[in-house]
């Protein structure tokens, strides 16, 4: 049922690139900057390629953890997939668990006392909790499908780098 | 397994297992949230009264009572202390043997979305509190 995301496409379209981005024989001032427009667009799409990966790894996880289990509500898969491809790159990846009501749980553990743990149920309200030391506390945020909410960005980002997330629940 | 008579109360001291039967539940290093997280129509979370050790006692309470078909990848343990820490309470709930549940998981909130939120933060506390036994 679930597929890892297609990346041969891609992968062709980067060589070609690539390889005139690496034309050494170009001569004429139009052919030079050709070159350079290629390299420049290379670089790109290799910080593009290097984050996707990233992210296609983490929801090919996502995606054989759900296969593997009868529970996952698969309205919550693809909510959770959905979440994943919006992250802002600057954020940590997260690990991936399934619920006992089939939500998806979205885990960023630091250390065993920082975790910022996220449920992506069937509906557009996410469910959040997160430890930082002797900080704790939960809210609800709701996700539109195309934007991680503010607060659920600024709880991540706090555990992650060593934060405090009091405000988070106001 | 030769029948055990044990409290009534569950006494704080007394170490609780919950069994792992996705590795979803665990990392290489600890226990996530979602294996504490209780079952919606019990309102409650499945432990057995056992320690980690004997360990071969362990699994096989895990095979006998709580696989039902699932394969145990391993073992939280916590103490019962831990759970009335953080306002929950732990039952005696037999049959099968040594089993009990986690209960006063809070109930009240109107809004499904922050009493899943709420319970997720008491299920960080057990996580955190949590060894973590793979099998």
């Amino acid at each position: 049922m679930y597929q890892s995301i297609p990346t041969l496409g891609v992968i062709a379209g980067f060589a070609a690139m690539w390889a005139s981005a690496n034309d050494g024989n170009a001569v004429s001032p139009e052919a030079q900057a050709v070159t350079a427009q290629a390299a420049s667009v290379v670089k790109v799409l290799e910080q593009s390629q290097a984050l996707f990966g990233a992210k296609a790894e983490a929801i090919s996880q996502l995606m054989a953890l759900a296969a593997g289990e009868q529970t996952a509500n698969p309205i919550s898969v693809l909510l959770a997939e959905q979440f994943v491809r919006v992250l802002p790159n600057a954020i940590p990846l997260p690990e991936f668990s399934i619920d006992p009501d089939g939500s998806i749980s979205l885990d960023w553990i630091k250390a065993r006392n920082q975790i910022f743990s996220l449920s992506v149920g069937a509906n557009s309200r996410l469910a959040f909790a997160w430890l930082n030391g002797t900080d704790k506390g939960h809210a609800v945020a709701r996700f539109d499908g195309q934007r991680v909410p503010e607060r659920v960005i600024e709880g991540i980002t706090l555990i992650t780098t060593n934060g405090n997330a009091s405000r988070l629940a106001a | 397994m030769p029948p055990v008579w044990l409290p009534e109360i569950v006494a704080d001291e007394e170490d609780l297992a919950r069994f792992l039967a996705s590795r979803g539940h665990f990392n290489s290093t600890s226990v996530k949230p979602a294996a504490f997280m209780p079952e919606i129509e019990a309102r409650e979370t499945s432990v057995f009264r056992h320690g980690p050790e004997p360990r071969d006692t362990l699994w096989a309470i895990a095979d006998e009572h709580a696989a039902q078909g699932r394969t145990i990848h391993g073992a939280a343990i916590i103490k019962a202390r831990t759970v009335k820490s953080i306002r929950l309470d732990v039952f005696p709930d037999e049959p099968p043997p040594r089993h009990a549940a986690i209960r006063n998981w809070p109930w009240t909130q109107d809004d499904p979305d922050l009493r899943k939120a709420e319970h997720k933060e008491l299920a960080i506390s057990l996580a955190t509190d949590a060894q973590l036994l793979k099998r």
